[in-house]
């Protein structure tokens, strides 16, 4: 029972957390919606909100091209009272779904996958943070609290990969399909996690039932059940939406063309803001191509850890996915304490941290001096979503190092702890 | 060359212990040298006209002859309804200021403009502060309102004086404007009842950002393009236009706006301008210096020196106009010198942008930019990070002993060996971030404790609210020192001779944030930043100390006192007595300015500056018990 009341616990002060700062600052949500940080154009509540306003007086909510977010999430948000008078209910709704995030990341990390699984055991299974301090660590992160109070709907988003990867995690493969279909509706990258989790799922079975089955057929199946989710869901928004194609273009064209090229956090906006019509599909090819081949390499290297490469793969759609903002962040530190055995393999924390916290501290800043003082301009800010994307890919191949060492330690015993070098 | 690396690396105590506070005191020493070499020709430039489109002093100016007949009769008109109440105590202010912005209404009406007033109300430390803003606009001839310029004269100037010429002055300048058919913005004339909240309370309205206290504007125009306050609070002839222009939190108007106010008065008018309240400067490196120095202090106290400044956080640049000195020019030519400037402000294509937005002036025409003085606040914060990072490695990888029982000269083998030994025994140490981490995120928390208060205090419990703050200061970390020695995590593997871990910990971690908010606020408020860093500077050479008892206590008794007289409010008390201004006072004004012109140099101090402090006294005064 001790753990229960710790987790209660947990939970309970980060819903108090969260609905103190709502009732105290009660321009800080406001705030937060209009930061580009937060809010991008494919997840901005503030958006939601005019959508939403068409939506309940029969316009199709597409129109006038403000809003880019998938049909559903419209009748949800048509229950709930206007936000702008009563904000109350609207914040219970995002700090419940915030809770039922990190109560999956509760089940991820006692499923245990993250130490062993299939074919690997990690060496120092002793380090490790039980659930509880996994979900404090993603409830308690500001990014977290940030992205909850600016009520982005990315968190539906997070809440669909969360649940997938813990369903899969304790075997529970059709569920894990499902919610990796909710994800994939809303906002389409999520479906390129597909690979990594149809093995984790395939790794999971086949440690329950002893008996290998092909693994082919098996992702096929599973493959068939995702599409069957994401069909189910487009069918639904069919009877939400009048024109089809209009809402297809409105946002999964959105996301994959990226007309909208709002500063954010990402790398995407300056560089086609920057670049001749004439090469912007090819490098539109080109970057989702980036963006799209991690998947392969780091499923064939990590074979044995699955989870591993969910984690990572996330890591990277932060940094390099179109609308990229803090909440995508946000979900990859949360995996982040699942791997505290490799720790202290890692080499960089200290700077990893540090840049991480300059970019914090000088977006905002720099931001402010280019669109308010008028001092600045858009390199300021460039340059800063630079260090920050910098800081997260040191953090992730940092990760990806003390991974690949500790399977290598795995692998030869002889030569633990011996320093390495590159030849 | 190559021996002394090797030496370094074969040496972690050398490496880790000494090397990091070279660094950094070269960082501060360095940081500051650059500041002073800054005056010197070689570092600095002349200022130049940076947007052609302003063609400072290529018209000819008209106002002159039969308009000073019209001034004199306004002046005069003016100078009737204020006789009663030239001396006269609040009350009469008020009704003073009411049947003044009643004549000028009338005024401005009968000259052909668009008349509208707005009221206004600020509390702030238990201060009422109220008023009605008169204001006039010219529709442009040649334009289509969507852009203007502002021309502003406050009743009461920046230094309190009634500003009756500079009132007049704008009066007469409106009906001379309304005349021209050459002007292709909109023109607005404000009259305000003060320098200090009028001006805001005006383009807060403008820009609908103003609170409930303060009335929207029944009248607006476009996007305003610059501002210019004029100040004549005297009857006599000038000598010399003094120009105002630093704004609040230390931001500046473009360089363009201040350019062309010099080459105007200089070269079209004769009139010399000067800055700074240098009001004999002689081109030497003193002057230069100290006219640096002056800007700075005034950028990092970031407070409004003139109504002006309000207009800056909207990113409208704007200027005061004083007059100083006696001498022989009339009002005619100060009418001139803003007739001109107004004309420049009328040729601009788009928004001030070519020239620098961060720049520190030395005299009216030689200044630096960000480029050339922005290392030497970087280099100050810079001193913390290095300190930080040193910090971390030193917890990480080196446990080491505090003797350095290896001398330069030993052969190269045994040091070798012993080094071997050494990172064999510590290795990778885990590092215990819990304690730590709370320490230091919960000190800057607990700053905004005084934050809040000294923000929200009424303006009489001020004095007594800092010597409290003075003695708490003193209580607080020596209570922490206590609490952190007696209730600290025991670590089994640190000899007894070493500092423990987890006061390098929160030393590093307290740099850590140090220096990040330092650098981010060096390109925000350099003055601020660089003024944070050299207070906070002896921080990084105090800590525990670990020599024997007796010296121990003399040494933290002695670093206490030190770092005691550089603490936020002692230093805010001395710099008080050393400008002659009362604590109180300034402390009214401090809260103003949080409240009314939205200054957040009280952030810095509290947020900032406090929590370090009282990490390097806690740490420091550790090693008493």
């Amino acid at each position: 029972m001790l753990v229960d009341r710790r987790k209660a616990a947990v939970f309970g002060a980060a819903l108090v957390l969260r609905l103190l700062l709502w009732v105290l600052f009660p321009s800080l949500p406001d705030l937060l919606t209009g930061r580009v940080e937060v809010s991008t154009p494919v997840n901005s509540f503030k958006r939601l909100q005019e959508g939403l306003f068409m939506y309940t007086r029969n316009v199709s909510p597409y129109d006038g091209g403000v809003f880019h977010q998938a049909p559903l999430l419209l009748p949800i948000f048509a229950l709930l009272p206007n936000a702008r008078e009563y904000p109350l209910p609207t914040a219970i709704f995002y700090s419940m779904v915030d809770l039922a995030n990190a109560n999956a990341l509760v089940t991820i990390s006692d499923s245990g996958q993250a130490l062993s699984g299939r074919l690997h055991s990690a060496l120092r299974k002793h380090v490790r943070y039980d659930g509880v301090a996994v979900a404090a660590w993603f409830l308690f992160n500001p990014f977290t609290i940030a992205t909850c109070l600016s009520r982005s709907t990315n968190v539906f988003t997070t809440c669909g990969i969360l649940y997938a990867i813990s369903n899969a995690g304790s075997g529970n493969s059709v569920n894990a399909m499902l919610a990796l279909g909710f994800a994939s509706y809303l906002s389409i990258y999520p479906a390129l996690l597909f690979i990594p989790l149809v093995l984790l799922c395939y790794d999971r079975r086949v440690q329950k039932t002893k008996a290998s089955s092909n693994a082919a057929v098996f992702s096929v199946q599973y493959f068939g059940i995702l599409l069957g989710s994401v069909a189910g869901l487009l069918g639904i928004s069919c009877l939400i939406v009048a024109d089809f194609w209009q809402f297809i273009s409105a946002t999964y064209g959105f996301q994959l063309l990226v007309p909208d090229l709002t500063p954010n956090v990402g790398l995407w906006w300056y560089f086609f803001i920057e670049m001749f019509d004439s090469f912007r599909e090819f490098f539109l090819g080109v970057f989702w191509l980036h963006l799209a081949c991690y998947v392969g390499g780091l499923t064939i290297r990590l074979r044995r850890q699955p989870l591993f490469v969910l984690t990572a793969l996330l890591g990277i759609f932060a940094i390099f996915k179109p609308y990229p903002s803090i909440s995508d962040a946000s979900l990859y530190f949360a995996f982040l304490p699942l791997y505290r055995h490799l720790f202290p393999l890692m080499r960089y924390t200290f700077f990893t941290v540090s840049a991480l916290l300059y970019a914090t501290l000088l977006g905002p800043a720099f931001y402010h001096l280019w669109i308010y003082a008028g001092s600045g301009n858009a390199n300021f800010f460039y340059a800063i979503t630079l260090v920050w994307s910098l800081g997260l890919s040191i953090l992730l191949a940092d990760t990806v190092f003390a991974a690949l060492r500790e399977e290598w330690e795995q692998d030869n015993p002889e030569l633990r702890g011996k320093d390495i070098r590159q030849v | 060359m190559l021996v002394p690396t090797r030496n370094l690396r074969s040496n972690p105590h050398l490496l880790f212990v000494r090397l990091p506070y070279l660094l950094s005191f070269l960082c501060i020493v360095v940081g500051v040298i650059w500041l002073l070499l800054l005056p010197l020709n070689e570092y600095s430039r002349r200022t130049y006209i940076s947007e052609n489109a302003l063609l400072p002093g290529q018209v000819h100016a008209y106002f002159s002859g039969s308009e000073q007949n019209i001034f004199r009769g306004y002046k005069k008109e003016l100078g009737g309804l204020l006789v009663g109440g030239a001396g006269g105590n609040d009350g009469e202010d008020g009704s003073r200021g009411e049947r003044g912005n009643g004549k000028v209404q009338s005024i401005l009406r009968a000259a052909g403009l668009k008349v509208a007033t707005q009221n206004y109300e600020y509390t702030s430390a238990g201060i009422r502060h109220q008023g009605q803003n008169t204001y006039a606009i010219i529709n442009a001839p040649r334009g289509d309102a969507t852009e203007a310029i502002v021309l502003v004269a406050a009743w009461k100037t920046a230094d309190g004086e009634l500003n009756i010429n500079g009132i007049t002055l704008a009066l007469t300048l409106a009906r001379y404007f309304k005349r021209w058919s050459l002007w292709s913005k909109d023109i607005i004339f404000l009259i305000t009842p003060d320098s200090k909240s009028g001006a805001q309370a005006w383009i807060d309205a403008y820009h609908d950002m103003h609170p409930p206290s303060v009335q929207p504007l029944p009248l607006k125009s476009g996007a305003l393009q610059g501002a210019l306050v004029v100040e004549y609070p005297f009857d006599h002839r000038f000598e010399s236009l003094h120009v105002v222009y630093d704004g609040v939190n230390g931001q500046l108007p473009n360089l363009d706006l201040f350019n062309t106010a010099v080459s105007i008065a200089g070269g079209q008018m004769g009139i010399g301008a000067v800055l700074q309240e240098m009001w004999d400067h002689d081109d030497s490196y003193e002057a230069r210096l100290e006219t640096i120095l002056r800007g700075m202090v005034k950028q990092g106290f970031g407070y409004a020196t003139g109504a002006h400044s309000s207009f800056m956080p909207y990113h409208v640049d704007a200027i005061t106009l004083q007059t100083k000195g006696e001498g022989w020019q009339d009002e005619m030519a100060l009418g001139r010198t803003v007739e001109s400037l107004c004309r420049s402000l009328n040729n601009l294509l788009e928004h001030l942008h070519q020239s620098f937005f961060f720049y520190l002036l030395m005299q009216s025409n030689r200044f630096v930019s960000i480029g050339t003085y922005l290392p030497s606040a970087m280099l100050i914060a810079g001193n913390f990070t290095i300190m930080a990072i040193a910090l971390w490695m030193r917890t990480g990888y080196y446990a080491g002993s505090s003797s350095p029982s290896t001398s330069a000269g030993a052969p190269a083998e045994e040091k070798k060996e012993t080094t071997q030994k050494g990172s064999d025994a510590s290795g990778v140490m885990e590092r215990q971030l819990a304690l730590p981490l709370t320490f230091v995120v919960g000190l800057h928390l607990l700053g905004l404790l005084p934050l809040y208060i000294f923000n929200n205090l009424s303006h009489q419990y001020f004095s007594s609210a800092v010597y409290t703050c003075i003695i708490a200061d003193i209580l607080l970390p020596l209570t922490l020192a206590a609490l952190l020695t007696h209730h600290s995590p025991s670590t089994p593997s640190t000899p007894a001779n070493t500092i423990p871990q987890h006061y390098l910990l929160i030393k590093s971690f307290s740099f850590l944030l140090l220096g990040l908010f330092l650098s981010t606020l060096a390109t925000l408020n350099f003055s601020l930043s660089f003024m944070i860093g050299l207070l906070c500077a002896p921080l990084t050479f105090t800590n525990r100390t670990t020599s024997t008892s007796v010296l121990r206590y003399i040494f933290s008794t002695i670093g206490l006192v030190i770092l005691n007289v550089l603490s936020p409010p002692v230093v805010l008390v001395g710099g008080c007595w050393y400008a002659g201004v009362s604590v109180e006072s300034v402390l009214t004004q401090a809260a103003f300015g949080w409240d009314v012109w939205g200054m957040w140099t009280q952030v810095v101090v509290w947020c900032v500056w406090w929590p370090a402090w009282v990490t390097g006294c806690a740490l420091l005064g550790s090693s008493m018990f």
